[in-house]
């Protein structure tokens, strides 16, 4: 469903993203694991279409992103870090408006917007503007409104970023939830609770490539650690672990 | 086709939902044009009207010095708006410590059939003095008279006697053109910088807003094109421009038509603009928002804040003001010249139709003149929206070297680069200054060896310590490279074809602009030399010098800090500057021929890499007119600037110009490190 093959980024000298290959089937979570700097958002960014690859090439549902990003952009979810939300608009409106650009209308959007509403348990606050909301409820408007069209891909960058516990179990329901459904999901990250409850195959992010692939229970066997967590450390930082950082959550 | 013009109604649709619920705008929009504009008026009228009355409530007090009439004091005294005060010394120092407003000096008596001299003594900066002055010249003019009816009466001669002529002014321009006339100075200014106004913070939240508050991101994820996200966008902006300079006329014309104001009442102000002039102003106004909506968008979204968008669009704010404010400058003629310049072509015609004198030719080409204007603006701020560096590359590319200049050079030194664009123009534009005033004192103190220190103290040895000091790498920065046999070759016969292209830019010119025959002559002067010794003296003052100095600043650093551009644009920008540091107020006359050499020059420099190459043309170039003015023979062909250059000389330049290019560009292109250098990115 998400095909990346060999993609590259580069901003003059510097390689964001070096040859990143992945792929997420339908009914998949897969996640992208890496420390701050390591090309994950230009990476997620090159998939929604905002950048142009470099070099490579990356599919959603068998559209290439470069040569139409028009139509991969409506079989894709991508929610940004940054839950920028219209501050004057209420969260039903914001939603709608997303379901206009993507082509929706008439009874189907209204339908559309109260499945979602309904859905991410929006109704309290579904007229408030969106600027009074609260970072939860912010969370929870994005991810409607990212999935407004229904899309067969989902793509997600830290999505339970600054959220505190119980907003985050929300995020954890719905990524199981859409995998339920068949969504073949890529999110980022780099908290490794998040990864070992909800990935289905990780991909640890060093440098702008991807240094190990493979279930949570593969990467720490290869690497003989005794966690996930430190099992990343060692892939990112070299076999010199530092004693003492990075124990078990 | 179809998706995108849904796609950019929707878009138009939710921000004209948002700006609507934004209190900032609406206040720009509805509350500024409608309200402030009466409101500032009726303000005016009464500070005017208190004013008015507060000068007339007191009465000014005067003083009369010399031996003053009896007759005419008690004129005086009889005025209620002055009083006569006695000063003590001399009235000037009684002037100055206010407690005078007038004096009246009064010479010696003429005797019977004389003339006596009264001089006024009044402080033009001050309106009570000025009001003393008039009201006590009134009293003297009458006193005057009535001396003169006494002589003529006494000689039996007729009152008329004196007055052979009996003058009266009589204006044929009806209340509503002088009304018009009036309102025509200031209205139009008003109209542009509220349509201004109107698009300025919509523009910013709308472009660099979204930016900010991180939903530009969002928005681009829609399987919609960027063009139907400016389009929605813009027609934003414009709509709000529009309509805020909609409701400013019809304020305007409201406040002005129903005479509700005492002032226009009592100055005889009447205004009353024909419908067809109301439409043809609301006609221009629109071109007018849709130019201002898409540059405004433009620019703001270049910026990563609104912060930032505002401090990048105060300029622009600027620069729009001063043409809107040409036509209450009396005495210039809207001509066609006019019509074509963005801003004051629209605020010239606004007064045209207000004084009923608009000519429907200048209204058309200032009509589509400010219509190309919009679509270019429509064209920046569309490149932006396609643009991922702009869009996520945020405004300063600097980003991770912050700190001050020094910080900078600092963190340069390392890496050897050139010269970032922003540096190098400013130490240019502060090298010009330097060497504009620097110069002047040196050529006054040491005339033509001033000229000489000017050169290499205030250009070469800045240039130098620059790149020395700024850490940057020399062979770069200044195109430091050996040239080849057929770069020298090719240079020589693009300078020789140029040359002339040039006598003949400089001569088509003397048709549209005034030839400086004086200043010619002096240069003519300068550079002719009659001895060998004065020749070789002339030769390194004007063509050596010049062509080492000038080409490091021009053609090294500013070059060399201008690479990332693209060439055509680097070249331009390299003849532009190079030409106005050659200008002076005089001199007019030198810009466009000295900006088509540097561009011909920074052309063969960026080609071949090397700046000897520029050098020798520059010194080709200066030497050669040197050389042809000590000529004789060849003198008297040259002096007159306003005789056509010879006809066969024509084709054979442009044969010349012609080889020149075609050696040079058979050349490699230069090394690696001379390609546009990739911006590095977060």
């Amino acid at each position: 469903m998400i095909r990346v093959s060999t993609l590259t980024k580069r901003y003059g000298p510097l390689e964001a993203v070096r040859e990143l290959t992945l792929h997420v089937a339908p009914g998949e979570v897969f996640a992208l694991l890496g420390p701050n700097g390591a090309g994950k958002t230009t990476a997620l960014r090159c998939l929604a279409t905002l950048l142009r690859p470099t070099g490579g090439t990356a599919s959603v549902d068998g559209i290439d992103v470069v040569a139409d990003p028009i139509a991969a952009r409506s079989r894709l979810a991508f929610l940004a870090a940054s839950m920028g939300l219209y501050e004057r608009l209420s969260a039903r409106e914001l939603i709608a408006y997303f379901g206009r650009l993507h082509g929706l209308g008439g009874g189907e959007l209204g339908g559309r917007v109260e499945e979602l509403v309904e859905l991410f348990g929006i109704g309290d606050f579904a007229d408030r503007l969106c600027g009074r909301l609260s970072t939860g409820q912010r969370q929870r408007v994005s991810l409607a409104r990212a999935l407004v069209h229904d899309p067969p891909a989902l793509v997600l960058d830290e999505p339970t970023l600054g959220l505190d516990v119980v907003s985050g179990q929300a995020i954890y329901d719905f990524i199981e939830r859409e995998r339920g459904r068949g969504k073949a999901i890529l999110f980022s990250t780099h908290q490794m609770d998040e990864v070992d409850l909800l990935a289905d195959r990780v991909g640890v992010l060093h440098a702008g490539t991807i240094v190990a692939e493979g279930t949570p229970a593969e990467l720490v066997a290869a690497t003989g650690e005794a966690s996930l967590a430190r099992a990343f450390l060692r892939l990112v930082t070299g076999p010199e672990v530092p004693s003492g950082a990075g124990g078990p959550p | 086709m179809t998706e995108r013009v849904a796609a950019w109604r929707v878009v138009c649709a939710k921000e004209l939902r948002e700006t609507l619920r934004d209190r900032r705008t609406l206040l720009m929009m509805i509350v500024v044009p409608v309200l402030l504009y009466p409101v500032l008026l009726i303000v005016m009228e009464q500070l005017f009207l208190f004013g008015l009355r507060n000068l007339e409530a007191e009465a000014a007090p005067v003083a009369l010095v010399g031996d003053a009439p009896p007759l005419l004091l008690r004129l005086v005294e009889a005025d209620s708006a002055l009083r006569v005060v006695p000063i003590d010394g001399p009235p000037e120092e009684a002037m100055r410590s206010d407690s005078v407003a007038a004096v009246a000096v009064f010479g010696a008596t003429g005797g019977e059939d004389g003339s006596r001299s009264v001089t006024l003594l009044y402080d033009a900066t001050s309106d009570r003095s000025n009001r003393a002055r008039g009201e006590l010249r009134s009293l003297l003019d009458a006193w005057s008279d009535s001396l003169l009816l006494g002589r003529l009466e006494a000689r039996g001669l007729s009152p008329d006697f004196a007055r052979p002529l009996a003058l009266a002014d009589s204006s044929i321009a009806r209340p509503e053109e002088v009304g018009g006339y009036a309102l025509g100075r200031i209205l139009p200014l008003l109209l542009v910088v509220i349509t201004l106004l109107g698009a300025f913070y919509p523009a910013i939240d709308l472009a660099a807003g979204e930016k900010e508050r991180g939903t530009l991101e969002t928005l681009l994820t829609a399987p919609v094109h960027p063009r139907s996200v400016v389009a929605g966008k813009f027609v934003t902006v414009a709509l709000i421009g529009i309509v805020a300079a909609g409701l400013n006329l019809g304020s305007m014309i409201l406040t002005f038509q129903t005479g509700a104001l005492q002032l226009t009442a009592a100055i005889g102000l009447e205004v009353s603009l024909p419908l067809g002039a109301v439409l043809a102003i609301f006609a221009t106004l629109v071109p007018l928002a849709v130019l201002f909506g898409a540059l405004f968008l433009g620019i703001a979204v270049r910026s990563s804040s609104f912060k930032e968008a505002q401090n990048a669009l105060t300029p622009v704010y600027m620069a729009v003001i001063v043409p809107a404010m040409l036509p209450a400058i009396p005495g210039i003629d809207f001509g066609p010249l006019l019509a074509v310049l963005p801003v004051a072509g629209v605020a010239f015609f606004f007064r045209d139709l207000m004084t009923g004198e608009a000519a429907l030719g200048l209204g058309a080409l200032v009509l589509a003149s400010t219509t190309v204007y919009a679509v270019l603006a429509l064209r920046f701020a569309a490149s932006a929206f396609g643009s991922e560096r702009v869009l996520f590359g945020g405004g300063d590319e600097d980003a991770e070297v912050r700190g001050g200049f020094l910080e900078r050079l600092r963190a340069r030194r390392g890496e050897r680069g050139v010269p970032s664009e922003s540096e190098a123009l400013v130490f240019v534009a502060l090298l010009a200054v330097a060497f504009f005033w620097g110069g002047i004192q040196l050529q006054l103190r040491l005339g033509e060896r001033g000229l000489l220190a000017a050169e290499w103290l205030l250009l070469f040895v800045p240039a130098a310590a620059f790149v020395a000091a700024g850490g940057y790498d020399p062979v770069r920065t200044l195109s430091l490279r050996r040239p080849g046999g057929s770069a020298l070759a090719g240079a020589v016969l693009l300078i020789a074809g140029a040359m002339p292209m040039v006598w003949v830019i400089g001569w088509l010119q003397t048709f549209v602009l005034p030839v400086p025959w004086e200043l010619l002559e002096g240069l003519e002067e300068l550079v002719t030399a009659d001895t060998p010794a004065r020749l070789a003296w002339l030769l390194l003052l004007l063509a050596v010098t010049p062509a080492v100095c000038e080409e490091i600043v021009f053609r090294g650093v500013l070059l060399g800090g201008t690479r990332t551009l693209s060439p055509w644009r680097l070249v331009v920008l390299n003849g532009v500057v190079f030409g106005a540091f050659h200008l002076s107020f005089e001199t007019v006359i030198r810009f466009l021929p000295t900006a088509t050499l540097g561009m011909v020059i920074a052309w063969a420099v960026l080609r071949t890499g090397s700046i000897w190459v520029g050098v020798l043309m520059h010194l080709l170039n200066n030497g050669t007119i040197v050389v042809l003015a000590s000529t004789p023979a060849l003198r008297s062909t040259f002096a007159d600037p306003e005789a056509p250059p010879p006809l066969w000389l024509v084709p054979l330049a442009a044969a010349l110009f012609a080889a020149g290019l075609r050696i040079l560009l058979r050349l490699p292109t230069p090394h690696p490190g001379h390609g546009p250098d990739p911006t590095p990115q977060p």
